[in-house]
Formats: C-alpha cells, structure tokens, sequence
C-alpha cells in the first residue's frame, strides 16, 4: 500500500515547508487560497489512488551509446555575455548577496 | 491586391512570392499595416520588431533574386510563441520574471526557419510559463479570440491561435504539454498539431514539463501545417530526447478514406456541449460517409490521464522552473538581504498565481515521504494509459473526440476555478502523456465561436493525421477561415 | 597510525569527488580546464539559460566504465541520471544531473599498502570495497568578497565521478593509503589527472566510532570538501579523538555535516541547510536510460593497465628486486614501462637497471626540471619520461657494460651523468674519453707485483696480514695511479688477495 494515503493529505500538505522548498513567498491570503485550491486538486486526484496500476514503468527511452555527445569543445558565450545578461555582476563574475554557509 | 494577403495560405504565398507576383518585403509591409490596426485589439503579439522583419524580408528577396531561395517557406513570415528562442530577441515567456531576457542563442527549430528562408515574425503572447489554458495568466497582456472578444483564445499558445484567427500572420508556432497547441487552436478555428514526442527538437524551447512538451505548426490549413512541419522535424544532436531523421512521419498515408476511426467510448458524454457534439458527430458521419470503418474503442484508464498529467507535468515544472531564481539572468529582486531571500523574493515577485500554484503541487508530489504515493503512481499510470492507447491504435488508425468540451469561455469565467479548467483538457492530455502525434481541425461553430475536432495516431502517423485533415477540409469551409476584424 | 583507545574502533567511509579527464563538460560541450579568467568556460547549457537541454558526454562515461573496470566492478547493462533539487548560488539550474539508482559503476575493490615496520619493509596490504561510483556534474565556484559572493561558473558542468567507498577503513593510515592508491589506479589508468592543488579531488569523510568488537555502526559525522590527503588523515584523527571524547563523557554523537580548517586544524560544524535534504530526486526526463554495449565494454578492457601493487609483486619475485625499488616504480607508470623496457633490453641484471633507474635517473629528472607528468605524481614531479634525454635501451647499455666489466661502477656514475647531458649511446662516450677499464689480467697482475714489491706499502701489506682487512685499500691507489685510474677494480682486489694470501 501506498504510504501516506491519499485521503489524509490535508494533512500532509504543508504549504509552509512547500513555499520554503520551493523557494517561494505566499502572503495569509495566498496561503489559504491556494492550499484550498490545491486540497481541492488533490481530492480529485483520488482515481489515482485506488486505480489498479502495472508495477512496472515501461516509458524509459532507452538509448545507446551512440546518442552520447563526443568530447569536442563547442563555443562559449564569453564572460562579457554573461556578465551582460547578469542583473549583477563585477570583474566578470557574477555578484549576489553575501554566502555565509559554507556547505558546497 | 494588397489588402487581401492577409487573408492568403502560406502555401498560396509561397506560389506568388516564387512567381514573382510578390515580394517578401511587399506581404511584410501589409502585415505590419494590419498589426497596427488589429493587434490592439486582439493583442495577439506582445512585440514585433519592424525593423528586423524588414530586413529578413529584403535579403529574402535578394536571395530569391539570386536564385538561391531555400523552399516553399521562402519569404514567408513564422510566428513565434514567446517561450521559443530567437537570438536577439525577447524569450520572457509571457512572465515578469523573464521580462528582461534577450536570447543569446537560437532554438534548433529557429535554425531551421532560417535555413528555409522564413521571415522570423514577433513574439506571441501565451500563459505564462505555458502554465494555462487561456492565456489569461500571461503576465504582460490579455490576448482575446477574434471570433469574440469578449473571449479567451484558448491557451497556452492563445497569442499563436489569435494571429492566426485575425489574419495577422499566416504561421505560427505554438507548444504543447497537455493541449497548448490543439485547444487555443479549436478555439480559434485554425489547425493546430503536436507531433509525436522526439520528432521535433526541444532545444531551445523554454521547458514546461520535458517529458511532455513539443512545439508544434499552427496555420489555417492542412497544406499550411505540413509546410511548417516538414522545415521543423529534423534529428538534433542537442536534445537525446528527440531522435533521428523523420520520413517515417511523412511516409505517405495511402487512401484517407480507408482510414479506420476509432471513437473513444463514453467521450461525447464528458460535459461535452451540446453543439460541440453536434459539430464533432457530423465529422464523425463524414467520415463514414466518406467509406472509412467507424469503430469504438475502449480506454478505460481515461479518467485516470487528467490527474496523473498535473502530477507529472507539475513535477517536472517545479524543477525545470527551479532555475529561476534572479542569479543569473531574469528578474532580480530590488529588496536586499540573504541569498536565499533574494532568490525567494525573485521568484515570488516574478511568477503569477498559476505558475506559483503548479510549482507547490509539483514540489508536494515530489517530496519526501509523498513521492512514492503521487510522482512514482503519476509514472505507473502513465505507463498503463500509454500501453491503453497503443492497443487501441493497433487496431484503428486514428481516435476521433471534440478538442475541448465547450467553446471558448469569457474573459474572467474561470479564474477562480483552476480545477475546472484542468479537467477541460480530457481530450488532449493523453496524446501528451502516450507521447503520440495529435492535431485539432476546425469543424464548425457553438453559436459563433469555433469547435474543433480532434485526432490522434500512433507515433509517427503525423500523414495519416494531415490527411485525415486533408479529406475533411477539402468538404467543407473551415480551412482560411478568419474573424472580420 | 592510528590513535584510537583499544576498545573503540573507527570506521571511516569516503566518498571522493574526482574531476575527469576529458577535454569537454559533462553535460555540456564548453571546454573546461585550470587557470582560466572567470565565466569564460560557459555555454548557454552550462549557464542553465531557459530552453538549453544537456547532452552527456561520451569520454565522461567511458572513462567511469574504465574505472570501474580498473577496480574490478562488472559493468551495468544500463544507466541512467537523476535530478538533485536544491536551490544554491553555484548550482545554475537548482539541480544537479547524477546518478541515484543507476550509477555506472557498482562495487568493486581498490587494494592498498600500509606502510611498513620500516622504510625497506612492505607494509599490510588490505582491499577496501567500492559501493558504487556514479557520474555527475561539478559545481560553479563560490568566493567572497567584501559584503557579498562573487560566483565563477568556469568548474559548473565539469564531469565529476563521486566514488563511495564502502566502510572498511579502520584508521587514518588506512585512509591515506587508500587516497594514495586510488590517485595512482585514476593517473595510471588516464581516468583524471588528480590535481589536488587545481581541486581536482575532493573528498567527504564519513566517521563513526563503535566498541571494538560491536557489529552496529555509530551515529557518523560527514566532514565534506577536504582537498588533501594530509587534511583526510588529520580529520580522521581529529574526528576520532573528538568522539571518543564525547563517549567517553557520556554524551552522544550528534549526526551532523562538518567542515575542516586546516590552519587551525579543526573540525566545526556547518550551519544546518533549512530545508535539509529533501533533494526531491527523480530521474531526469531530458537523458533517456543509456545502455551500455559489452562491445565498449571489451574495447575499455583493453585499456586497463596493470594494476601497480600485481606489478610490484611482479617486480619483487620475478625481477628480484628490493621493495624500496619496485615500490619507487610501480609509483608511476610510466616510469615502471621505462624500467622494463630497459630490462627487456638487457635481462640478465634488472636489479642493476632498476638501482640506476630509481637513483641517478630520477634524482637526475627532477634535478633538470621540465614540464609535463602527472601533477600528482610525487615520483616525477613536474616532469615527463617523455622529455627524458636517455632511452631505455641506452641506459640497458650501460649497465650491460659494467656487468661486462668493460667499466667500473664508478665510471658507470660519470658515463651516466654525460648520457643524460648529451642523449649518447654509453658505448659512443665510454670510447670518446678512453674510459674502457683495464681487465688485461697479464698486464695488470706485473704492475700488481710491482706496487707489492714496493717498500712504501709494506706495512699496509703487514697489517692485511695481520687481519686489517681495509689495508689492502693502501694498495689499490698507487695501482689505480700505474694505471691512469683504468684498472678493473674488482680484478685488482682478485689478484691482490691472490697475491698476498
């Protein structure tokens, strides 16, 4: 069986922790309205939950090595290209707030 | 004879223009001259660079002076759906966050309109994101459907089928995750195909849900589509998701009146109106008159593709939008602060409602603990829906349904019912998610709005499907067809 | 060595991050490489711009097929990559492209050396598992400068092959012997050049401690992003000794990910990530499953070198060489190709030619400076065989003409010295300066006669005699004076004996 069942996700649905992953600001009354949208998307989403479904995935393409790139080097945009398209940038990197974790 | 070109196929074009009766430059000044005086109101293009135009238009025409014209498409003026890259010009995607983005490359299907001579012809307006069927979500301007408009054209590429409906172009290039091509195109009366997956290159075409997306011809007529098909499919090396050389899709399709239909079970009675299945039956019994085998066929995992589409499709649309974060290009926030509120309040003042709706149901199905109960389903179920339809295909040639359930709807009906709106794609969903070739062909009206029929093949029948198109057209008096503005 | 009480025992694990050799990105065609200015090794791919889509790149994936041959892992039919969702500056499309449950390489083992009892003794050696080595993309550079980051997107896309190590390390000694050994099979195999200093490998070190004997695993910290080997063995010490002294004190270890200053040699926590670890992963929809032909599988075969430790066995018990010896070759390979096919050249002494080859030729290499070799390689540093001015039968040669007693060991010294200035046969300079010693046994035994029948010796003579045995050097000098220094050495210590009995 599936694990958390379909029918508690109004539980499971966190729509704090989701903004947070997902790197998003949601104001009280976006939070609401979409976490109402969304329960209301996911209710739908039931059929989904009880179908019979084959336990393979039989969509994978599956390529051989012949779709592989070869190890030429192609063209570069150019640090003036980047810099350029960059909303911020100095000696040709590009700037942005300051990092304090290390973690790389 | 100028005021007429508008109305002109580019297949009819491409004849003057060889002929020498026209010029590029000449179609291309009355264009302009129509953009000017129609696209205020249907607010179809969201930027068109005159100048360029022109230029393309005038070393056209040298060329063809020269005796080097490339083709039929020689000449001729493409439409481009914003999400799809031309160096040079705007690729925002109908999105503030990407309101400032100059492409600094083309897109393979770029390269090859260039190769075949096409004049690159502005940018489209679209949902943002292509997240939408309405165009409503566009971030920059409401597009309207010429037909009414007090109406939505349908969407994501809304800004593709209104061009095409207002005589403001004869080509147009639209994209397809889940209907984006085929239900903007029912709505505006014009044809409109998503290829099957892999035949046309994704490079360069702004990624929605990678494992659904396609571009895809848009034009008011089947001779018009094929053009536009046959200069777009070609194997490129930059995306492993699309494979080689594609004369398969063109192998003649043989007589299209012994193509055998297949008739979903049940479909007409999906929250189908009643004129819509009026419109949809008669193509139905043309065909049959015509001497092709009229089946039904059974798929009984149809009500399973619209939730497992918005599980797949928003999943890999909350990573592939996850590069949108202000660093390196697109909209920065002004407020100052960490990374990670830059990157949030980027994101958050950058993408609209739909945008910021999909991403959240996409990160939940995602995430840990969900993954297995939603994504990993989602995938399963996509698998069994696809083999459903292959079955089906093995023993039809084509499945026949409306487009859309209804005609196009008001400006603001459905806005606050995101829901809704996602159930309206029943029909074209599963062709994204079996990956296989579709097309919508106009086959009459809802009152005065446009109804389109709608096809399916197994892959690589794009012929069968143009000819299926072909057959029907050449009956009756929806090919051309455009709203009097 | 390690540190630890004898009733706890460490456990590490590593898991090490090592740039390929290929001339392109991973994923993206832009070349990559050291020294370059910022943003200048970027595509619109690399940048993450909308629309780009990656493509892999074939050296990439067969050089982690090469790897994986290399520590003796069967090689999977398929493999395939995954989407690593996290947002971070350096991290163009907010994910990273790996391989989570496809990797291409799946176990395997890399055998090490401890070192020994002392330096001329070979130490333990131990295999330590492979888990599995998977193929991903690198990420952009982070500095900081002032009141804010600078990102340099130039290492962003580079092909990375995180190897996991299962954990079978026991010690910090353990830990070095498998950097080094795993450095020397990358080098010598071709897979990556290992440049420590270009931060070329990086490692994550994964420690625990438990009681000696306790089949559980501890709780273990990660310290991430070493890029030494000395700063590997120094948080494998520190991070002992820290959790053993928090067990002892009756607190617990706390799971955590860790840095390592190493100017202060210490370990410290990183700040906690808000929204740890939920990476999101699923595979990615733009790379369909690769599978891997056992044709390129067999063509890779081919490629695999000798492993360096079955190559210093052989060195050992087929050459007869000391361990010193075969341990300085099979350090390099090619150094250990230079050394056989000089062997080969003259068989009869490969001990004669290995002695020449690890002492005047190296010391003569390094000495000359030079550009080229690996830069890991601490037995070439800087310099390429390539660039060397002897051949390897030139240097068979020599030693072929002191065995022959045609010289000295002595000459041989200066005959060696004037081959590596002018690139000539010995036999060409050996000639040129007339140095072809005196082995006339009539000649040499009359001047032998001469010297002992001279006076001024007579008392060296005596104290041979007596038992002195250094005495009878007195008088090889005025010998070696009759005989403008030609004489062979070792037939004059014959004769004189001979002579004195």
């Amino acid at each position: 069986m599936d694990r958390p069942p379909l029918i508690a996700m109004a539980e499971g649905f966190d729509i704090d922790h989701l903004a947070k992953l997902a790197r998003l600001n949601l104001t009280a009354e976006e939070k609401a309205l979409y976490s109402s949208q969304l329960n209301q998307i996911l209710g739908h989403f039931q059929t989904l939950a009880k179908a019979d479904l084959p336990e393979t995935i039989d969509l994978a393409r599956v390529v051989s090595e012949s779709a592989l790139r070869s190890d030429e080097p192609g063209p570069v945009l150019g640090a003036e290209a980047v810099t350029r398209i960059a909303p911020a940038s100095r000696d040709g990197q590009i700037s942005v707030p300051r990092v304090v974790d290390d973690e790389a | 004879m100028a005021d007429a070109l508008h109305t002109l196929s580019a297949a009819e074009l491409g004849r003057r223009l060889s002929a020498g009766l026209l010029t590029s430059r000449t179609l291309c000044e009355a264009l302009i001259a129509r953009y000017h005086l129609v696209n205020k109101k249907v607010g179809a293009f969201t930027h068109l660079d005159e100048a360029d135009v022109l230029a393309q238009a005038e070393a056209s025409d040298a060329r063809r002076k020269a005796g080097e014209g490339r083709g039929p498409l020689e000449g001729i003026p493409v439409a481009i759906k914003d999400n799809i890259a031309v160096k040079g010009q705007p690729l925002t995607c109908s999105s503030k966050m990407l309101a400032s983005l100059v492409s600094p490359y083309d897109a393979h299907v770029t390269e090859r309109l260039r190769a075949a001579g096409a004049i690159l012809y502005g940018r489209l307006n679209m949902d943002e994101f292509a997240m939408g069927s309405s165009t409503e979500n566009s971030a920059i301007q409401k597009t309207f459907n010429p037909w009414d408009l007090a109406c939505i054209p349908g969407g994501s590429s809304g800004g593709s089928a209104a061009a095409l409906a207002a005589g403001l172009v004869p080509l147009a290039l639209g994209s397809d995750t889940g209907g984006s091509i085929r239900q903007p195109a029912s709505h505006c009366g014009v044809v409109g195909l998503k290829p099957t997956y892999g035949l046309i290159s994704r490079f360069g075409l702004v990624a929605f849900a990678s494992s659904l997306d396609q571009i895809g011809p848009m034009a008011r007529c089947i001779e018009d589509c094929e053009l536009l098909l046959r200069a777009l499919a070609s194997a490129d090396a930059r995306d492993m998701t699309c494979f080689g050389p594609s004369d398969r899709a063109f192998t003649p399709a043989g007589d299209a009146k012994k193509l055998r239909i297949g008739i979903p079970k049940g479909f007409l009675g999906k929250g189908v109106g009643a004129e819509v299945a009026t419109a949809v039956t008669a193509a139905i019994e043309f065909y049959r008159s015509q001497g092709c085998a009229i089946s039904e066929v059974e798929l009984p995992s149809a009500d399973l593709a619209v939730p497992t589409y918005y599980v797949v499709a928003t999943a890999e649309a909350s990573s592939n939008l996850g590069r949108y974060d202000g660093v390196r290009y697109g909209h920065r926030s002004a407020s100052a602060g960490t990374p990670v509120e830059m990157m949030t309040n980027s994101r958050s003042e950058g993408f609209g409602a739909e945008v910021k709706r999909r991403i959240l149901l996409g990160t939940f199905v995602l995430s840990a603990g969900y993954a297995d109960a939603y994504y990993m389903r989602a995938l399963r179920a996509r698998s069994k829906i696809r083999a459903e339809y292959l079955a089906a295909l093995a023993t039809v040639d084509v499945l026949l349904t409306p487009t859309v359930p209804t005609p196009a709807f008001k400006v603001g009906e459905k806005a606050s019912d995101p829901l809704q709106l996602y159930l309206e794609d029943i029909f074209t969903i599963p062709a994204n998610l079996a990956g296989l070739p579709a097309i919508s062909v106009p086959c009459g009206k809802s009152g005065h709005l446009p109804v389109g029929f709608h096809l399916v093949g197994a892959p690589l029948s794009e012929a069968k499907l143009l000819a299926a198109g072909r057959l029907f057209e050449a009956a009756h008096g929806f090919a051309h067809q455009q709203a009097a503005l | 060595m390690s540190s630890s009480p004898s009733d706890w025992e460490v456990v590490i694990g590593l898991e090490v991050h090592v740039q390929l050799h290929t001339r392109a990105k991973v994923f993206a065609s832009s070349p990559w490489g050291f020294g370059k200015e910022p943003n200048e090794q970027v595509d619109p791919v690399v940048l993450g711009l909308p629309g780009t889509l990656p493509v892999v790149n074939r050296e990439a994936v067969e050089k982690s097929i090469l790897f994986g041959l290399v520590v003796g892992s069967s090689v999977p039919e398929q493999c395939a990559w995954d989407r690593k969702n996290y947002f971070y500056p350096d991290n163009p499309k907010n994910y990273q492209l790996t391989q989570k449950d496809f990797p291409v390489v799946v176990g395997g083992q890399v055998e090490i050396e401890l070192p020994g009892a002392s330096r001329n003794v070979m130490g333990e050696h131990k295999f330590i598992r492979i888990h599995h080595a998977h193929l991903e993309e690198d990420v952009g550079k982070l500095s900081h400068a002032g009141s804010g980051s600078l990102v340099d997107y130039n290492r962003a896309g580079v092909p990375l092959l995180e190897i996991v190590t299962e954990p079978d390390l026991r010690s910090s000694a353990e830990a070095e012997a498998f950097l080094r050994s795993l450095v020397a099979l990358l080098t010598q195999a071709g897979v990556a050049d290992c440049d420590m200093e270009k931060g070329q490998l990086r490692c994550d070190c994964n420690v625990s401690i438990r009681r000696r004997g306790a089949e559980k695993l501890g709780t273990r910290t990660e310290t991430k992003n070493l890029n030494s080997i000395s700063s590997v063995r120094d948080t494998v010490i520190y991070e002992t000794a820290r959790q053993i002294r928090e067990l002892e004190a009756g607190r617990s270890i706390t799971q955590e990910t860790r840095g390592w200053n190493a100017e202060l040699s210490r370990g410290y926590v990183l700040r906690d990530k808000e929204d740890a670890h939920d990476y999101r992963y699923f595979p990615d929809p733009d790379i369909p499953t690769l599978r891997i032909s056992r044709e390129t599988v067999a063509r890779l075969q081919k490629l695999v070198p000798e492993n360096l430790y079955d190559r210093q066995r052989r060195y050992v018990e087929k050459f007869g060489l000391p361990f010193t010896a075969a341990s300085v070759l099979v350090a390099n390979r090619e150094l250990a190709e230079w050394f056989e096919a000089a062997a080969a050249a003259h068989p009869a002494n490969p001990q004669g030619i290995a002695n020449l080859v690890t002492n005047d030729l190296l010391r003569d290499l390094a000495a000359s400076g030079g550009a080229g070799a690996a830069p890991a390689d601490e037995v070439l540093p800087g310099v390429s065989l390539a660039s060397c001015p002897i051949k390897p039968a030139q240097l068979a040669g020599l030693v072929k003409l002191t065995d022959d007693g045609v010289i000295s060991k002595q000459q041989a010294k200066e005959v060696f010295a004037e081959m590596f200035k002018t690139g000539q046969e010995a036999v060409t300079i050996v000639d040129a300066k007339g140095l072809r010693q005196n082995s006339d046994t009539g000649e040499l035994e009359k001047i032998v006669q001469e010297v002992i029948a001279d006076p001024a010796v007579a008392k060296s003579i005596a104290e041979y005699r007596a038992g002195n045995e250094k005495a009878i050097n007195a008088l090889k000098g005025p010998i070696m004076k009759r005989t403008q220094g030609k004489a062979n050495p070792v037939l004059i210590d014959q004769l004189l004996r001979k002579f004195l009995g």
